[in-house]
């Protein structure tokens, strides 16, 4: 019965929750598993789908590993339904990384969808493929953001922008030029919202080439308030960067007051507004100030590592500026327009722009116009309660440097109830810096309301802050002190020792605020001191007393009332010492020795007595720091302890030399010293940065740029720049991805070293000393070498060792190799202008010969050689198959029997049972049929096929001989995953227009081989073959003996010079064996027959990833 | 860039993580911080840039749920921070209201928007208007649709126009039957009262809140009668500066619906239009505390919602307090609320009372800060006067509408 009625409540209570729940996706959240998952992913409804994706979205989101169902969910990726869509993509970007082989089998879907007509499609299979950060696809991923690069959609282009810094982060070494190119190409888009993104990709992709920003920096600045807020705060930063490094810092800037403070003195005459500026800052913080923002500008400028090699203050002469690392904010357009462009910025909806523009307008504005940055930083702090913090932390630094500007607002800094600790805390020493003669009065009221705070700790600090401005403020001094001190007796009155922590806080500070305003002036000060010493038996608070007492061996010489009492304090503190706290014990040891080391006549053996006998108490202390203490000063001071001569020594220290009694002289007679500011000791970072909020360099931070370090005419060659680089890393790295470039790399060097040769006689070590001068990394001698070397016509890719090529490491490089952008845009557009004849080549087959290769040496298999070559003819078991012809050669004088050739995975099928040699996509051999024999000197030649499935890693063959087993690699060659698809001109133009956009890849590189045989023809015979047609051949040759390709046609050019083989193209056809896709290649060429040809390769396939690495094999056989 | 966002219940549970870059963040992250906020307490919770040892996090915090973004390298802190509150605020536009019931419930439209909103840790659509025709808000209709049909789709398969316009503000085909544009101005009062009863500070806060429907792309400009009086300003995007540089005239392309114009401030005000006078003395252990309100000077229209809170010293034990008018709470954390509403003619409300200090506490050495709140209709005390509003291609009909509001800002009276 009454479990019914629970139950009736259970249900209804389900059922009111459910009122409001019902229709959203409560269910799949609370219990995402209540179903079974796997079968709803592969369902054929759109809305079963979306519910299991949602189920595993809510299981990602409570943290729970998913993984598991990778391969269903990417199945679904090809779905339709664009919510389908965002959630498999939702789920692809979180796990990824984690499945990357099944994840690469959404990529034909993404290149699917990059061909979309809808920008949306385009754009989220974009941001997707580019998020799950494969390094195998990476190269695609690189074509595909070139392609949106140059969207119609805005949105499409950004998130092409959004995609860069991803890709950068895969790849970093190669193709990085081509990011940077792109990064470019963005940055100078029409939509200020493309600009804002690629501003970002910038700054995580090459923060540091600001060849880039060079010549967009003017419009870049006029674009800025139109773009989005994001991309401005990023721009900001950018702009100023650039500026520094290009022009340095503003001769009127507070930056350069600091730096030339000396100068600008002696430049009094002309600098008027120095003066005016001066005299603003009234007087009694000028200096101050100035030191310190000095330090500031150079913590912009310095990098932590400078920062800390530079360990003391004594070189800070050495980091100087010179005059010409300066520039005049008034005579300076570019300056100018960044100061334009940021200042309406200050107005800006977004805290993070406010702080940007202002701390651009605080390092390059002249020092007049700064002040239009403090209003807005000071409204932000009431706008956006959120940011209100950081605003303060950097408007801290701000005042600190030059308080004038914020002094006016110090009403802004009163804390309120609500303000939390660290900001009330702030707002406290904000206001110690800004405080002036007509403002103090006013803080100092504020100071008192907020010693009644309901925060103790808060109260504490307020009364330390009292401290400090009587400190700058030499006038307040005694009106504070008297406020100190009634505070310290009202408090007296109200705290019990460890009563609550708050008030022994606020006593201690009060004290600690008394002592600092009386080293300011002791003399002056004489009754306030006695007057504590009064009070000290009714201040029980450690850290209180302990700073009392050393005030009584400080200032136990200080007028005439003092000394006369340190007998009877010196015998109350002994009296109390065993009673007294750790830090107060060691005060009174320090203090009874002071008095001790300085006493004179009749009252010396009190003080001796007194001295020993608290020595002893300590020597016995439970506290072992108190016992060392005791310990240490009765080694120093034996004489005063328990001899006489005290008084001889102190007069004439010097005759007797005795070291312990000199060392306790240094120690106590000396006076206190004068702290140095503490302010100059501490790190400054850029406005606006996390390191300035956490105070220490987070990872990477980095300074202002040295200011001009970037000169003239890099920026104006900066294409060289470019190209330099790129030179560089393919030189670097590997011999196939960099041949593209060789071309213009060599074009450079030869303009350069044309230059240098004509300029100072022409050695490279010249041209190299002359560049270091401009102190820039990225031109030195070693890249001119390389270039040279390029141009001299022995470009490392002449070597085409093809075993060497086929290794692992080339395969890796086909994959990351990437096609040459902009020099197919040229190339093309030569190619449409030039008419063409067509003419065919019949005889040219019989002339091609399949390379061979070799399989095994006859020193590694007892004689045995065998080699192979991929055979153009169709295998006749099966279209899949590829047919390699393999000769067995017996190099022996003996027979070998039993060889065959068998898959190595296969024959370890048979004896372990883990691996599945069924398993589909493993590259297989067909088994072929044993060489019973093979007599010595014989040559047998067997035909093996064998299905690769499109894997370019070198397949592993057992060789069996003579009973033994050798095992072999066979080098896949994609040239021969095809076979020829014979068709005419028209079909094959037919096709090619049906395989556009996506399914199009370039890559030029430059051809050398048809030199040689020129030469040889020209050496052989005078008469003389056509050059064109010698061309043709060895360009068709080349290709047809690498790859199993038909030749459709060859256009040749018609042109008036007889030796400029521009426009001649050839085509080639062929099928993939696997899926009888077709694949079609052009070649076309571009350059004089004699010379090195520019040769661009152009392939169209529907199967991307074969397509690519087809094309990098073909560049890499040609050229 | 960031890295993560986590978004974090008020019990510390994480309810959505949303990983940014490929280098994934780890959960635990939130166990060390909410470890932090346990033992440190509000504090902690009011940091917004926290250094952890793995991670630096930027928070914020609305109405109890946490918003968290890690990072590990160099970012300014402020674009994190108001990246989180521009999720929140759009969040919570989308729920209407932000609690973890709603937050758990719409997860898949919480993915949604914030796969939409940031890429690769860098900020892409925040824009609310381009959001909404990017994924549809929960609403009654789709709810009853999906319980009818088991089946809707809140993603759109179109990308909105305003994406590739110069106003991404504003939707691009916008019709209405009528058009109206509202312009209020809510004002806040700041003001600080110190112990001799003397003002120290105080100034408004004001905003220009436009809620505007009218066809197409209309253009408006608005001026004021004394912009001169405004000290600082802050824009919505779609103010241009340039006219407001050269004759202080706002002109824009407006949002459609609500949305705040601008901020302003106007300091340096001589008189509050009431007064609160707390009198506390202490002696032998109990405390008299009195507190008289009024009006000071009459804004000429009525002032209500007149409330007036204190926290009362952690060293009282217990408190009798009274009033006159209106009623008084006292809530077990010490806080005293006292809400007078009105104030009525006859007499001044006066609250007064006896509080019973510690034992061995004689007089009371900590004082309450009285914060007040009030409200004031129709007035906007900083005398900020709208001149007129214009709108550059004038459909058949335009509706205008001004209105005022006077409230209570950061109002504290020391004691």
């Amino acid at each position: 019965m009454f479990t019914q009625f629970g139950a009736t409540a259970d249900t209804l209570s389900k059922a009111s929750t459910l009122m409001f729940r019902f229709g959203t996706d409560a269910h799949l959240y609370d219990d995402p598993e209540d179903v079974n998952i796997a079968p709803l992913l592969d369902s054929k409804f759109d809305s079963e789908k979306c519910e299991a994706l949602k189920r595993l979205l809510a299981l990602i989101a409570q943290g729970f590993d998913v993984s598991n169902f990778f391969p269903q969910v990417v199945k679904n990726v090809a779905s339709q339904s664009l919510e389908v869509k965002k959630l498999v993509y939702l789920y692809l970007l979180h796990y990824a990384e984690k499945r990357p082989n099944e994840a690469l089998l959404s990529i034909n879907s993404f290149q699917k969808d990059l061909g979309d007509t809808n920008p949306l499609v385009r754009a989220w299979a974009l941001r997707t493929m580019a998020g799950i950060r494969l390094h195998v696809i990476a190269p695609l991923v690189l074509v595909a953001v070139g392609k949106c690069a140059k969207d119609t959609a805005v949105y499409v282009r950004k998130c092409a922008a959004n995609a860069l810094p991803k890709l950068h982060d895969l790849y970093l070494e190669e193709n990085s030029s081509t990011i940077e190119e792109i990064v470019g190409t963005l940055l100078s888009d029409n939509s200020p919202g493309v600009v804002g993104a690629a501003a970002a990709a910038f700054t995580s992709v090459c923060p540091n080439n600001y060849s880039l920003i060079g010549r967009k920096y003017r419009r870049l600045c006029e674009i800025l308030p139109d773009v989005e807020e994001w991309g401005q705060i990023v721009l900001i930063g950018i702009l100023l960067r650039y500026a520094i490094a290009r022009h340095g810092l503003v001769k009127e800037s507070i930056m350069f007051s600091l730096h030339g403070r000396e100068r600008s003195h002696s430049e009094k005459d002309d600098s008027d507004d120095d003066f005016a500026f001066k005299n603003d800052v009234s007087g009694t913080s000028g200096k101050y100030d100035s030191d310190l923002a000095r330090t500031i500008s150079r913590c912009y400028i310095e990098g932590p590592d400078e920062y800390l090699s530079r360990s003391s203050y004594a070189n800070r002469i050495s980091f100087e500026f010179n005059e010409a690392k300066f520039t005049s904010g008034r005579s300076n357009d570019e300056v100018k327009i960044l100061l334009q462009g940021t200042s309406p910025l200050l107005w800006s909806n977004n805290s993070a722009v406010v702080v940007a523009a202002a701390g651009v307008h605080w390092i390059m504005a002249p020092r007049e116009e700064v002040k239009r940055i403090v209003k807005p930083l000071l409204f932000l702090l009431r706008s956006s309660n959120t940011s209100k913090y950081v605003v303060l932390c950097n408007i801290q630094v701000f005042a600190k440097a030059m308080p004038s500007l914020f002094s006016p607002y110090f009403e802004d800094f009163f804390v309120v109830s609500s303000d939390s600790y660290q900001i009330k805390a702030l707002k406290l020493e904000i206001l110690c810096s800004i405080a002036t003669d007509s403002s103090i009065s006013s803080i100092f009221k504020e100071f008192q309301d907020y010693i009644r705070d309901p925060d103790r700790r808060f109260s504490a600090d307020a009364v330390a802050a009292i401290g400090l401005c009587a400190k700058q403020i030499p006038n307040m001094a005694s009106t504070c002190l008297e406020r100190l001190l009634a505070l310290a007796k009202q408090d007296l009155s109200t705290c019990d020792p460890g009563s609550t922590n708050g008030e022994a806080g606020i006593l201690t500070q009060a004290i600690m605020s008394i002592k600092s305003i009386i080293t300011q002036d002791p003399p002056t000060h004489e009754k306030v001191v006695i007057q504590l010493v009064r009070s000290l038996d009714s201040i029980k608070v450690p850290a209180a007393r302990a700073t009392i007492i050393w005030m009584i061996g400080e200032y136990r010489n200080l007028g005439e009332i003092i000394p006369r009492m340190l007998p009877i304090v010196l015998k109350y503190l002994a009296w109390s010492f065993t009673s007294e706290a750790l830090e107060t014990k060691l005060q009174i040891l320090n203090t009874t020795v002071k008095v001790l080391s300085g006493a004179k006549g009749e009252e010396m053996q009190t003080f001796k007595k007194l001295g020993s006998y608290v020595i002893e108490l300590a020597e016995c202390d439970l506290n072992y720091d108190v016992r060392d203490r005791a310990r240490f000063l009765k080694k120093l001071l034996p004489c005063s302890l328990d001899g006489g001569e005290l008084e001889l020594d102190t007069n004439c220290p010097p005759k007797k030399q005795d070291l312990p009694q000199v060392l306790a002289e240094c120690m106590f007679q000396g006076q206190a010293r004068q702290l140095s500011p503490e302010s100059m000791d501490y790190r400054v970072y850029l406005p606006g940065s996390l390191s300035q909020i956490v105070l220490h360099a987070a990872p990477g931070y980095e300074p202002l740029p040295k200011p001009c370090s970037v000169l003239d005419h890099e920026l104006d060659t900066n294409v060289i720049r470019g190209v330099d680089t790129l030179g560089e890393g393919a030189d670097g790295t590997d011999s196939l991805s960099g041949s593209s470039y060789e071309e213009s790399a060599s074009d450079y060097s030869s303009e350069r070293s044309m230059t240098v040769s004509s300029g100072d006689g022409g050695s490279d070590e010249t041209s190299s000393t002359s560049e270091v001068d401009n102190t820039d990394p990225l031109i030195q001698l070693s890249d001119t070498g390389d270039a040279n070397q390029n141009q001299n016509g022995a470009p490392q890719s002449a070597s085409t060792d093809l075993e060497e090529l086929m290794s692992k490491r080339s395969l890796e490089t086909w994959l990351d190799a990437q096609p040459g952008l902009s020099i197919l845009s040229t190339l093309e557009q030569s190619q449409l202008r030039k008419s063409s004849a067509r003419i065919s080549i019949r005889d040219i087959s019989s002339r091609v010969k399949p390379k061979s290769y070799r399989l095994l040496d006859p020193a590694n298999g007892n004689g045995l050689k065998v080699d192979y070559s991929f055979s153009p003819e169709i295998s006749s078991i099966s279209p899949l198959l590829v047919s390699v012809e393999v000769s067995f050669e017996n190099c022996t004088d003996e027979t070998i029997s039993e060889v065959t050739l068998v898959d190595e995975e296969s024959s370890k099928a048979s004896d372990s049972s883990e691996s599945s040699p069924s398993h589909k996509d493993v590259p297989t051999l067909v088994p072929m049929e044993e060489i019973a024999l093979l007599e010595p000197g014989q040559t047998v030649k067997k035909i093996v096929h064998v299905c690769f499935h499109h894997h370019l890693l070198p397949l592993k063959l057992a060789l069996h001989c003579n009973g033994k087993k050798l095992s072999v690699k066979l080098r896949p060659d994609i040239g021969y995953f095809v076979k020829p698809l014979p068709m005419d001109v028209e079909t094959f133009t037919n096709k090619e227009s049906r395989l556009p956009g996506m399914f199009e890849y370039t890559r030029s590189f430059t051809f050398i081989d048809h030199i040689g045989e020129l030469n040889k023809e020209t050496g052989d015979n005078a008469l003389v073959k056509d050059n064109f047609l010698l061309v043709c051949e060895s360009l068709a040759l080349k290709m047809l003996s690498n790859a199993n390709f038909s030749l459709v046609s060859v256009d040749m050019p018609i042109s008036a010079k007889h030796d400029d083989v521009s426009g001649l193209c050839l085509r080639f056809s062929g099928e993939i064996l696997s899926n009888a896709m077709p694949c079609l290649i052009t070649i076309t060429a571009e350059g004089k027959c004699s010379e090195p040809l520019n040769v661009l390769v152009k392939v169209n396939c529907e199967e991307t990833v074969f397509g690519l690495n087809l094309l990098n094999r073909i560049v890499n056989f040609l050229s | 860039m960031l890295q993560c966002i986590f978004i974090l219940s008020d019990s510390g549970e994480v309810m959505l993580e949303k990983q940014l870059i490929g280098h994934k963040v780890d959960r635990s992250i939130c166990a060390w911080f909410w470890d932090q906020v346990i033992s440190q307490g509000d504090s902690f919770k009011q940091q917004s840039v926290i250094a952890s040892p793995t991670h630096y996090l930027f928070q914020i915090v609305r109405e109890g749920i946490t918003f968290l973004a890690c990072t590990q390298l160099e970012m300014p802190p402020l674009m994190g921070i108001e990246f989180l509150c521009r999720v929140a605020d759009v969040l919570s536009d989308y729920l209407e209201g932000l609690n973890e019931d709603v937050i758990k419930d719409n997860f898949v439209i919480v993915y949604e928007l914030l796969d939409e909103m940031i890429d690769n840790g860098f900020p892409l659509t925040t824009e609310p208007n381009i959001l909404r025709e990017m994924i549809a808000p929960p609403n009654i209709v789709s709810k009853m649709l999906s319980v009818v049909t088991g089946n809707s789709s809140n993603v759109s398969d179109t990308l909105p126009g305003a994406t590739a316009s110069c106003v991404p503000w504003r939707t691009t085909d916008i019709k209405y039957a009528n058009n109206e544009v509202y312009v209020d101005l809510v004002e806040e009062m700041d003001a600080i009262i110190n112990r001799d009863g003397v003002l120290v500070k105080c100034e408004i806060y004001g905003e220009v809140q436009v809620n505007s429907h009218i066809t197409g792309v209309p253009e408006l400009t608005l001026s004021f009668a004394n912009p001169s009086i405004m000290d600082d300003v802050r824009f919505h995007p779609c103010v241009r500066f340039r006219p407001w540089e050269s004759h202080h005239i706002l002109s824009f392309v407006p949002p459609d619906g609500l949305f705040k114009l601008m901020s302003y401030r106007v300091k340096k005000l001589k008189s509050t239009p009431i007064y609160v006078k707390p009198q506390i003395t202490s002696d032998a252990g109990t405390c008299r505390i009195n507190v008289m309100v009024g009006i000071r000077n009459d804004p000429g229209k009525m002032v209500d919602s007149i409330t007036v809170q204190f926290q009362l010293p952690s060293c009282v034990l217990s408190a009798d307090v009274t009033a006159n008018h209106g009623t008084v709470t006292v809530f077990t954390n010490k806080m005293c609320n006292w809400s007078i509403d009105r104030i009525p003619k006859d007499r001044a409300p006066a609250l007064s009372g006896t509080l019973m200090l510690e034992t061995g506490l004689e007089r009371l050495h900590v004082f309450p800060t009285f914060r007040v709140g009030f409200r004031i209709q129709g007035v906007a005390l900083s005398g900020l006067q709208l001149d007129k509003l214009d709108l550059r291609v004038v459909p058949s009909r335009l509706y205008k509408g001004f209105r005022a509001l006077t409230r209570s800002g950061l109002y504290e009276v020391r004691s």
